[in-house]
């Protein structure tokens, strides 16, 4: 699989632009540029295969050589009849507004919804987004006409307050009736189980998950020095710290949670994809595609 | 030479001293908190924070602490006293006593107290202090001037009596600042002995005391402000065929009770017994009693409303007094040409009317003579001129002594030009509004008593039409009460005397406009007659600490007080005023003390004086402003120079700080101080 260009999709260089739709439409044609054509394609009539006819079929999708040479009624079947819903949903809490370098991982994951979202457009899916702190706060239902409305939702959010995904997502199961793709990006700062759970959630209604973890270089290496008082982006608790003392202990922790949610999404049937903030946003556009074209497989 | 602080006060300023000894444990002065997304994790981590709360810097610590204690102590404003300022709390004394001596005072549980406490106050005193002596309810009585005798004082102090009087505690505090002006070298102080009852407390913010005055407070009240008091009552006659009748109605209001209770209520009438009643008093609230009616006894009667006693028995009785006949006698003089239904619209208007009763006996105006005029209460001058000559004297003295005159100006007056120094406008011509379907009232003063009954109903007054009515050119003096809606006066009012004459522009007849087939037509006549004539405002009884203008025409009038004293008040030109300081009836005599008394007047105490709440006594002094101190603190006050040569430490011990500082400062960035290790973060947001 060709690689696009790093300076399409470097963060540091996306973040020079403002506008997302400007921004996504540069990501993806970076991105496609030297793809195979049949990514592009998210849908045909390519023949699958045949099946006997059922009452309540369409008599039109009779295939009327086969009864001439069987005199059996067998219906034609098709490669991705129907085009993928694919929901987005952003994790919105005071955490993911947190960046010790050029992006924040609020700002890495508006980037790569909107990518994801321009992607998904041009492949002829319905998109929609979901911004999420304890409760839902923003929604843009799935539509082929919402990619527009799904930007300027995305433009103007802010990540602020404690955010609770377990409750977010059992809400979001509700708003989406059609089975499709539920995108979640997230910091993960749940327990693994309550981000199983939710993945399971949204797994029992249908949905394809991928779950994308955005962590932030501070977070994985804790590179702090000086005897500091941490502050919680959320909770606002303070707590005096020597990280010099505690950075090989830090490390670990965070190295089991990562590896513990991991296991466990996966385990529940959810796509996990970790997605770092200094780092290009390919492997994440190649993450979707992946899931996409396995479910354009479906009759 | 002691030292002392100015502004104390600033010494709280030493908790301030706990926030370097936590900066110092929390080494947070330069720390700002570093964000991080999440604490999930730093949390598990064991934490050594052990050496962060120890002290790992002494003297830079007390440094800090002692920098803070001068300053604090700056703030203060330290100043050094003479031996003299403290010898001035050894300055003799002179207390002004204040003992409340109003009618609330002589709850049974308060004035034994009061006396005891005054005593005490008394007994207390150095051998060279001295002691005034006030006893004050709505007014104040200075009974004791300032002495050293305490005997004297004592003895001043065992003549005091509650009276039945309201409270002001600023007439109180007046008298005590005019006698703590006149306190010498000594040092002036107030106590004041009361029960604190909020209702004398008006007209005390505002007052001035001299700044040196201590104001001190013994209160005595009562430990319920639980009360019953009779409060009102009412008469009504009621005409029978052969006699009348007379209903009395009274209102017993209960404060601040307990339980229910019990109590009889007994009506007393010309000193007899006359009626009782057994009535359910609610703990807080009040009850109308009506006794049953009796035979209306002749001439002025005298009555008394009586409860059984509580805890203050003074408001338990109430006094009031009336006159039997109350009959309204009306004189009216009509011209001689005048047609037989001209003033039948006026006299059927005035004949229906029960409270009070109205006569009207027509006499010709050649006849207005003293002797007419003994028993009248008004004079009605029918579109007649005043008279003049004997007549017109006697009518003029008559009006002066209290009686009333209407003038109706009707067409006859409007044909001539008429004046006199009885009336409060010249008639100058007539209006003719027929070609205009007749004039109404325009401007009307609804808040004169004579229109109030019409305030809810103005446009009943705005229906009457008038055809004609004369001019009226309101006399310098005279109160223009109503015009017409072309702004002539329509009624036009003077005093004379104690008397009241009231010039009518308005047509009273049915000829000249149709005002007596209006509705507005009966009540205001009904008013009409009882303003002029002076009856809008009887009342059975009044308050204490008011007075009684006597009428003028009396040459030596002699009023019969309730303790059985005689009071020969003096006369000026209006009459003569007697102070009412005695509940009970007065009676009024001409010259000597018997018979039949001209007037009876029944005084009670104020009833805001039966309201037992009390005031916190701080609340009490809240307003009062200080002035300039007495001449005895004067005399001590220092010189400017002495103040700012005494309070010069805060220079010094703002001068101490700031080398604090800088040592501080010194010691803050010594090398060593660098094991804190505050090294820049690399990659940190």
């Amino acid at each position: 699989m060709a690689t696009a260009p790093a300076s399409f999709l470097d963060p540091a260089m996306l973040a020079r632009i403002s506008d997302l739709a400007l921004l996504a439409r540069t990501v993806v044609d970076g991105f496609m540029h030297g793809q195979h054509r049949s990514m592009r394609k998210g849908s045909s009539m390519d023949f699958a295969q045949h099946r006997s006819y059922q009452p309540g079929d369409d008599l039109r999708r009779i295939d009327w050589r086969v009864f001439g040479r069987t005199d059996r009624f067998y219906v034609k079947e098709y490669e991705a009849d129907t085009n993928a819903s694919v929901i987005f949903a952003l994790d919105s809490s005071a955490s993911m507004d947190y960046g010790s370098g050029a992006v924040t991982k609020y700002d890495y994951g508006r980037f790569l919804i909107a990518s994801l979202a321009w992607l998904s457009q041009h492949q002829g899916d319905r998109v929609g987004l979901a911004t999420f702190t304890g409760d839902l706060v923003d929604v843009v239902p799935p539509s082929t006409r919402h990619l527009q409305l799904l930007l300027h939702t995305l433009g103007r959010s802010r990540a602020a307050g404690a955010g609770h995904l377990t409750t977010a997502v059992e809400r979001l199961t509700h708003l989406t009736a059609r089975a499709g793709i539920a995108v979640l990006v997230t910091d993960c700062y749940e327990t693994p189980e309550a981000l199983a759970h939710a993945a399971t959630s949204l797994r029992m209604r249908g949905h394809d998950v991928i779950v994308f973890h955005v962590v932030d270089p501070a977070e994985r290496d804790f590179p702090f020095t000086a005897a500091t008082t941490f502050e919680d982006a959320e909770s606002g608790a303070r707590l005096p710290l020597r990280p010099d003392d505690l950075r090989a202990k830090y490390k670990e922790l965070i190295g089991a949670h990562h590896s513990a949610v991991a296991q466990r999404l996966t385990g529940s049937g959810a796509d996990y994809v970790r997605v770092d903030t200094d780092q290009p946003l390919d492997r994440a556009l190649h993450a979707y595609l992946d899931r996409r074209l396995a479910r354009s497989r479906v009759r | 030479m002691g030292l002392g602080l100015l502004v104390p006060a600033f010494l709280v300023g030493l908790a301030a001293l706990a926030i370097p000894i936590v900066l110092h444990l929390r080494h947070r002065d330069k720390d700002r908190p570093q964000r991080f997304p999440s604490l999930m994790f730093l949390e598990q981590l064991p934490i050594r924070t052990a050496e962060r709360r120890r002290v790992t810097d002494w003297p830079l610590l007390l440094l800090r602490a002692l920098a803070l204690v001068l300053l604090v102590m700056a703030f203060a404003r330290p100043v050094l006293s003479r031996q003299a300022a403290v010898e001035q709390s050894k300055r003799v004394r002179a207390v002004v006593l204040l003992l409340d001596r109003s009618m609330s005072m002589g709850h049974r549980d308060v004035w034994p107290v009061a006396m005891d406490s005054a005593r005490g106050v008394i007994s207390r005193l150095g051998a060279d202090d001295r002691i005034a002596l006030v006893l004050f309810d709505d007014e104040a009585d200075v009974v004791q001037p300032f002495t050293t005798d305490k005997r004297v004082a004592l003895a001043a102090l065992a003549r005091a009596r509650p009276a039945p009087r309201g409270t002001r505690y600023a007439a109180a505090l007046r008298a005590a600042r005019q006698l703590a002006l006149r306190a010498g070298d000594a040092m002036p102080e107030v106590v004041i002995v009361t029960d604190l009852q909020r209702s004398g407390v008006s007209g005390v913010s505002g007052l001035d005391l001299p700044k040196d005055l201590n104001v001190r407070t013994i209160g005595v009240g009562p430990k319920s402000a639980a009360n019953t008091s009779v409060v009102s009552v009412d008469v009504h006659r009621i005409a029978e065929p052969l006699r009348t009748m007379l209903s009395v109605e009274t209102r017993l209001v209960s404060r601040e009770g307990k339980v229910p209770r019990t109590a009889e209520v007994r009506l007393t009438l010309n000193g007899r017994p006359t009626g009782s009643r057994t009535v359910a008093i609610p703990a807080s609230g009040d009850v109308r009693v009506v006794f049953d009616p009796v035979l209306l006894p002749a001439g002025r009667v005298r009555g008394v409303i009586s409860l059984d006693a509580d805890a203050l028995a003074a408001d338990d009785t109430l006094h009031f007094a009336f006159a039997a006949d109350d009959a309204l006698r009306v004189l009216l003089v009509a011209p001689d040409d005048a047609m037989g239904d001209e003033t039948l619209f006026f006299e059927r208007a005035l004949a229906v009317s029960r409270a009070p009763a109205v006569t009207i006996e027509r006499v010709r105006a050649g006849r207005l003579d003293t002797r007419a005029l003994e028993h009248a209460s008004l004079v009605v001058l029918w579109d007649v001129p005043p008279p003049s000559g004997s007549a017109g004297a006697a009518l003029g003295v008559w009006v002066r002594r209290g009686g009333g005159l209407v003038v109706a100006a009707g067409r006859r007056s409007g044909a001539r030009v008429a004046a006199s120094p009885l009336l409060p406008a010249a008639i100058n011509g007539e209006a003719d509004r027929l070609t205009d379907r007749g004039g109404s009232l325009g401007d009307v003063r609804l808040d004169h008593p004579l229109f109030a009954a019409f305030r809810s109903a103005a446009p009943a007054l705005s229906a009457a039409r008038f055809l004609r009515y004369p001019r009226l050119e309101p006399a310098p003096g005279a109160d223009v009460i109503a015009r017409f809606d072309d702004g002539l006066p329509a009624v036009v009012e003077r005093r004379d005397g104690l008397g009241r004459i009231v010039l009518l522009g308005m047509p009273l007849d049915a000829r000249s406009g149709d005002f007596p087939v209006q509705p507005s037509y009966l009540p205001f006549l009904h008013r009409l007659v009882l303003y002029s004539a002076g009856r809008d405002a009887t009342t059975l009884s009044r308050s204490t600490g008011q007075g009684w203008l006597l009428p003028g025409f009396l040459k030596e009038p002699a009023v019969f007080t309730p303790g059985g004293a005689i009071v020969r008040p003096a006369r000026d030109s209006v009459g003569s005023t007697v102070a009412l300081r005695e509940s009970g009836v007065y009676a009024l005599y001409e010259g000597r003390v018997q018979g039949e008394p001209l007037g009876l007047l029944a005084v009670n105490a104020p009833p805001a004086e039966s309201d037992l709440t009390p005031v916190d006594a701080r609340e009490l002094l809240l307003g009062v402003r200080q002035s300039a101190p007495t001449a005895g603190a004067a005399r001590d006050a220092p010189t400017p120079a002495e103040i700012e040569g005494r309070q010069r430490l805060w220079r010094i011990l703002l001068a101490v700080v700031v080398l604090l500082l800088l040592a501080e400062t010194i010691v803050a960035n010594r090398g060593w101080r660098g094991t804190a290790r505050r090294t820049t973060e690399a990659g940190g947001a």
